[in-house]
């Protein structure tokens, strides 16, 4: 960005105020945002935070700046609960999960965008996200009966003697993932579409008109003007699936297996260790760890979105 | 770039065009909507076509048929003497400029010139050079590894052109490249696309609903109007020769008077208008005593009476003037309420001599006269 200098924004002062713009009628239009993030959001996070310094004495917490639980936390990091093998696992899942479900809503968001008439479009997406409307639990128990060992498709299989033993789904991290996968593809699908739609499709006749076939207007000038999209869904699906636990609970069966061996998600380990212990600043401590790998996905997600462009 | 052979017998009879492109009857209909009906147009090697008409009257829609954005109904396209009516658009090497410019924002100046030539197999060094070319060629050399956020509207549009001429067409389409630029730009890119179209000696086949540019640029000007060709001509035969009622509204800056022949003898045609009688010079157009025609007047040709000779001449009434450079554009009202305008070259000083609402005798000679048929001929 060496050309830049002469491009840099006028200097902020220069900007005069209208009379209509008054700062009391802004601050009355931006109260209720403030106030619902920072007693929703902030003050929340903030406390998970703070308490994750405090200690426990003879069952009392003990506020304070200390960082015994994350001394204790990195001790254990590969001995005795294995975190590390947990964040593992968690990233592992995740990531894969993610990039599955990018894969499949990508094709699903394109069809809508391109193939559907766009007086029909509106209904495509309603139609699309109305999984979003059923409990999440609900569909999780359903793929459940569906998927166990007696399960409709492990029966459907074995009277068609495709397999004689069935399958284990359930209770593994794949079970976790058809569980997560299920549960992003709806916001997935819309947030893609709406990258696909914000195309300029002049981009896409004149990549033709150049002399690109379909496959090189796909690869060449579609793909690389809808990544930021495809990264600001996968940091979404990235955050989502890396703070769930009833999918690995449900579906994964707690301590699923994966390539990695049968280890459970970091997230249902700090949900285990919130129910099974009274060490509450511990158990902030870990979350926060949970909340800086969330933020430095963000972080990641945003800086390769944004480069090259 | 190989083109299949051609197999429908248009292309079979005239082997070796000397056209660049051909358009036979082509149609597009949309349901019962017609968008294009029954066009028939040539392009000679080297030439500069442009198109002209209001949104709307088809134009931008035959220039989509000829990238092959669009499909016809009926016709055939033939480019150099081979019928590419069936062929995708991306086997034409028909490439556009876009009104938009249509620049991919993800590359850089350099990408976007070179994306035709990266699209199929070429050596890096000639990627490289005929980038380089192109980019002498437009002026684009220190703009190479900008982004296109960072460019003007001037330079997106030559980067525009540049990456169209980079495959070599034999055709550059141009649809509407000047709407986007501010005025004073439009003029100098005018001149700059005529001077790159002699250089190449390519044609280009430039649509507009801006008859400056058509004039300033073209060797044939092409009036469309509701899908239909009123009109195929150079400028000037366009400009003082309007074949029909619509032409003569819509180019340039005609007066038009409704009236009836009334006489008729080896050199003049008498015609009774509301405002008096006009006489028009007898040309090769058979006329009839009793005929409706209408009369078209340039504004430049006429005069105010005091100054020119009186062969026809008007009376009307001085409601506004307007100054533009050494022009004067007087706005005048006849006293049947007919709006007339009248363009002189005169200094303001001059101009000013004459007051608002003055009655004036608006004067002309015979054979600035131009005589078109009823305009329920010319009617759909």
């Amino acid at each position: 960005m060496a050309n830049s200098i002469p491009l840099s924004k006028p200097s902020s002062n220069l900007q005069t105020k209208t009379p209509n713009e008054s700062s009391l009628l802004r601050w009355i239009c931006l109260a209720p945002a403030v106030i619902y993030d920072s007693l929703l959001f902030l003050l929340p996070l903030i406390f998970l935070i703070w308490i994750g310094f405090w200690t426990v004495d003879n069952y009392r917490l003990v506020p304070g700046f200390s960082l015994s639980n994350y001394i204790d936390i990195f001790q254990q990091f590969f001995s005795k609960s294995r975190y590390a093998y947990a964040i593992l696992q968690s990233l592992w899942v995740s990531s894969t999960a993610t990039f599955l479900t990018v894969l499949f809503c990508y094709p699903f968001a394109m069809a809508i965008a391109f193939v559907v008439p766009v007086r029909l479009q509106r209904l495509a997406i309603l139609l699309a996200i109305a999984p979003f409307w059923s409990s999440y639990i609900l569909r999780l128990y359903a793929w459940q009966t569906l998927l166990n060992k007696e399960g409709l498709i492990n029966s459907f299989l074995q009277t068609l003697h495709l397999i004689n033993q069935p399958i284990e789904i359930v209770f593994t991290q794949i079970g976790t993932r058809i569980g997560l996968i299920h549960y992003l593809a709806p916001i997935m699908i819309l947030i893609l579409y709406l990258a696909l739609q914000n195309v300029d499709r002049s981009l896409l006749s004149a990549a033709q008109n150049l002399g690109a076939t379909r496959w090189q207007v796909f690869w060449r000038v579609l793909l690389p003007l809808t990544r930021p999209g495809i990264v600001y869904a996968a940091v979404f699906g990235m955050i989502i699936s890396l703070g769930d636990v009833l999918s690995g609970i449900i579906l994964g069966g707690g301590t699923g297996k994966s390539i990695f061996g049968s280890l459970p998600l970091f997230a249902s380990m700090i949900l285990n260790e919130y129910a099974a212990s009274t060490n509450l600043p511990r158990t902030s401590a870990l979350a926060t760890i949970l909340i800086v790998i969330m933020v430095l996905i963000l972080f990641a997600g945003t800086k390769f979105s944004q480069s090259n462009q | 770039m190989v083109l299949s052979q051609p197999h429908t017998q248009l292309s079979e009879t005239n082997p070796a065009s000397s056209h660049d492109l051909e358009l036979v009857d082509i149609c597009k209909y949309y349901g019962p909507l017609m968008v294009l009906d029954q066009i028939n147009l040539n392009v000679k090697a080297g030439e500069f076509v442009a198109i002209m008409g209001p949104s709307g009257c088809g134009k931008t829609t035959l220039l989509r048929v000829i990238a092959g954005l669009e499909g016809v109904s009926q016709g055939h396209v033939l480019l150099r003497g081979q019928d590419i009516t069936g062929l995708p658009v991306n086997k034409r090497n028909t490439p556009l400029v876009w009104q938009s410019f249509a620049l991919f924002p993800h590359l850089n100046v350099r990408q976007n010139i070179a994306f035709g030539l990266t699209l199929t197999r070429h050596i890096k060094a000639e990627v490289q050079q005929r980038v380089q070319e192109a980019a002498v060629m437009l002026n684009l050399e220190p703009l190479l590894d900008r982004r296109i956020s960072q460019l003007s509207g001037g330079q997106k549009q030559r980067v525009a052109i540049a990456r169209a001429l980079v495959t070599k067409p034999n055709i550059l389409l141009l649809d509407e490249p000047m709407s986007a630029l501010d005025p004073h730009l439009r003029i100098r890119m005018q001149g700059e696309l005529k001077r790159l179209q002699q250089a190449l000696s390519i044609s280009f086949f430039y649509v507009t609903h801006n008859q400056n540019e058509a004039f300033s640029m073209a060797d044939k000007v092409v009036v469309m109007n509701q899908g239909r060709i009123e009109q195929i001509g150079t400028p000037s035969d366009i400009y003082n020769a309007p074949a029909t009622h619509f032409v003569a509204e819509f180019v340039g800056n005609n007066n038009l008077f409704e009236g009836e022949v009334v006489e008729i003898n080896n050199q003049t045609i008498q015609i009774r208008c509301a405002q008096g009688l006009i006489q028009a010079p007898y040309r090769d157009r058979p006329h009839q005593i009793g005929e409706r025609v209408t009369v078209v007047v340039p504004a430049d040709r006429m005069v105010i009476a005091s100054t020119g000779p009186i062969e026809n001449s008007i009376q009307a009434t001085l409601r506004a003037r307007e100054f533009i450079g050494s022009q004067v554009i007087y706005y005048l009202e006849t006293s049947t309420g007919q709006e007339i305008k009248l363009i002189q070259q005169q200094s303001l000083n001059e101009s000013l001599n004459v007051p608002i609402n003055a009655d004036l005798q608006l004067s002309w000679k015979v054979e600035s006269t131009i005589l078109l048929g009823e305009r329920s001929v010319d009617a759909p």
